[in-house]
């Protein structure tokens, strides 16, 4: 029962990392006056959690799509998509001498996320549904190969943009890439794309764990091979780009959290992708809450401190990957 | 009780007591890769596995062992012919009960997350219990008993991707085992094993096929080929195929024909065993 009491003890960190997100602020830690609490704390936590929920669950179902361990929920290039229309709108907006609002840029990212995700889905609809017989699996490699394409494209067009921004504004542009929670307080978005994503892949996960093992084999058991992957996909894709729209892009927390999660024995689908939403979301607003206060006045962005718990842990999971015997 | 009734008695009970034919293939024809267009496989091939048979498919390297146990399986495209399971077309078959009457192992697996012997045992078993049996999995009877059969009990808590060779083998027969359906199709479900683990191989299936179960599954090892076989299915690799009995079709003559190499059939404690001479085919054959 060592997966229950993971998913136990996650859900009491969760709780943990709310309570401390709505007490610690810039202004010190404690009750704030109820407006700075309902108007700022209260929906920064809960857009941090989302977020975090929705790429820890896009970062599982793309390892599990991927069979790669070390795919993340930016292998897609929807996030890069989601870069390049939140950083495009905040040019346009500038260049247009109006003043860009929260949702501006968050509408910028959807669209860029959407576009990102139409491109990946056009090229590979067909792809998805081959099922080799050989092991390997021709839809995971292509999918791999084309989502870093897309990045790559999106990645070249963020830093046109950054050449064509002015001064002003590309502190906010490089920010809005680190992944940021300042001034997040539209949550609704991410978690209603998150409860659809796993609304669309859970009630099937178990079929998720035989993919992993072989499409062929799979197909045997009676999974539509190519229905399934496009699901994961669309949910995948969904995930990431209200994520991202949200609170910029994040790194790490897809790629942590379930493989720490599979560390601790919560292994089989169906309980990791509940308990990756539960730890995804405590893990981004512990960090969040440890990122606005461990430098006030002055607030880090989410990402760097996201990145400084990731590098170390991607590396030692890269190194430690166990040999195969034969 | 008159003659007449008591006759036909006896016209009806063979019928009704022979064994069922659980998988049955008709004027079989496959390509490499499935594809029109691709080198042809074998063309024409007929067999019927009846309850209790053991058919062993041998050939050459790339003569098509694992593409027709696929296509047996359902998963390899066919070029012409057709494979019926319990009399009833594969596509006729819904996929999940499919997976209720055969079971399909392929030569490689992946492993790409860390996973125990356990639970990749029990992967395929018990397919509907949804997320409740990610739960339960650790106390289940069936499992301990055939990991047990496998002489994997006591690795069952170590991670498959830590697993030798031989040892992967064992857990994906174990997988296969545990699914539960009465045929058993096994692509090289020998290989990496050692000398002991191959007679345990053998004994199992041979248990396996001896209830209500088929096994049909494709081996390098002729001597293996030889102990398990009821029936044999020898492939050339030229687009030529033999299905029957093991008697008429493992003959050393013929093998060495197909491999390209001398064979000579000897007897060992009453097997045939199969030995490779030194010399070329058609100058140490006799």
């Amino acid at each position: 029962m060592t997966s229950l009491r993971t998913i136990v003890l996650a859900l009491a960190a969760a709780l943990l990392a709310c309570i401390v997100g709505v007490l610690a602020g810039s202004s010190g830690f404690g009750l704030a006056s109820p407006d700075i609490m309902t108007s700022i704390r209260v929906p920064r936590v809960l857009a941090g959690f989302g977020a975090g929920a929705a790429l820890a669950v896009s970062g599982a179902l793309m390892q599990l799509l991927t069979r790669n361990a070390l795919a993340d929920p930016y292998v897609l290039g929807v996030a890069g998509g989601a870069a390049v229309g939140a950083l495009g709108a905040m040019l346009v907006a500038a260049a247009a001498g109006m003043q860009l609002s929260e949702w501006g840029v968050a509408g910028g990212a959807a669209i860029g996320a959407a576009a990102a995700s139409a491109l990946l889905f056009g090229l590979l609809w067909r792809r998805l549904a081959s099922t080799a017989t050989s092991s390997g699996g021709d839809g995971a490699a292509a999918l791999l190969l084309v989502g870093v394409m897309i990045g790559s494209g999106c990645s070249a067009l963020v830093s046109l943009i950054l050449t064509l921004a002015d001064e002003g504004q590309l502190r906010g542009m490089v920010f809005w890439l680190l992944g940021d929670l300042n001034g997040a307080t539209h949550w609704e978005i991410v978690w209603i794309a998150l409860a659809v994503a796993l609304a669309v892949v859970w009630p099937t996960a178990r079929e998720l764990d035989w993919l992993a093992r072989g499409d062929a084999w799979a197909a045997t058991l009676g999974v539509p091979v190519g229905r399934r992957r496009r699901a994961v996909l669309l949910a995948s894709a969904l995930a990431t780009g209200a994520a991202v729209a949200t609170a910029g892009a994040i790194g790490f927390v897809g790629l942590v959290v379930p493989h720490a999660l599979r560390r601790l024995g919560v292994r089989a689908a169906p309980l990791l992708l509940p308990a990756s939403a539960i730890a995804g979301g405590a893990f981004v607003v512990a960090v969040d809450a440890v990122a606005r206060t461990v430098v006030a006045p002055l607030q880090l962005p989410v990402g760097v401190l996201a990145a400084a718990i990731g590098v170390p842990t991607f590396i030692a999971m890269l190194l430690a990957r166990p040999g195969r015997g034969r | 009780m008159s003659d007449a009734a008591a006759l036909s008695d006896v016209d009806t009970k063979p019928r009704r007591d022979a064994p069922a034919i659980l998988l049955e293939a008709s004027a079989l024809s496959l390509r490499a890769g499935g594809a029109a267009g691709n080198r042809l496989l074998f063309a024409g091939l007929d067999l019927r596995v009846a309850a209790g048979e053991r058919w062993v498919v041998v050939g050459p390297n790339g003569a098509g062992k694992s593409s027709l146990l696929a296509a047996l399986a359902g998963v390899f495209p066919i070029a012409a012919g057709s494979v019926r399971v319990d009399g009833v077309e594969l596509a006729g078959w819904a996929p999940s009960a499919l997976a209720e009457r055969r079971a399909w192992s392929p030569q490689f697996w992946s492993d790409p997350f860390p996973a125990t012997v356990r639970e990749t045992a029990a992967l395929a078993h018990r397919r509907d219990s949804g997320w409740r049996g990610a739960f339960d999995q650790r106390s289940d009877p069936e499992v301990e008993r055939v990991l047990g059969r496998l002489l994997l009990a006591d690795l069952a808590d170590n991670d498959v991707q830590t697993l030798s060779g031989g040892e992967r083998q064992r857990v994906a027969l174990a997988t296969a085992l545990l699914q539960d359906a009465p045929l058993l199709l096994l692509d090289e479900p020998a290989s990496h094993l050692d000398l002991a683990h191959e007679r345990l191989l053998v004994d199992l299936l041979l248990a396996q096929a001896g209830g209500p179960g088929a096994v049909v599954a494709s081996l390098h090892d002729l001597d293996l080929a030889w102990d398990l076989a009821s029936h044999v299915v020898l492939i050339d690799g030229r687009g030529g195929v033999v299905a029957g009995l093991r008697d008429d079709v493992l003959v050393a003559d013929r093998l060495g024909a197909v491999f390209g190499v001398a064979i000579h059939g000897i007897e060992v404690a009453g097997a045939r065993r199969f030995v490779v001479g030194p010399n070329p085919i058609g100058r140490g054959a006799s």
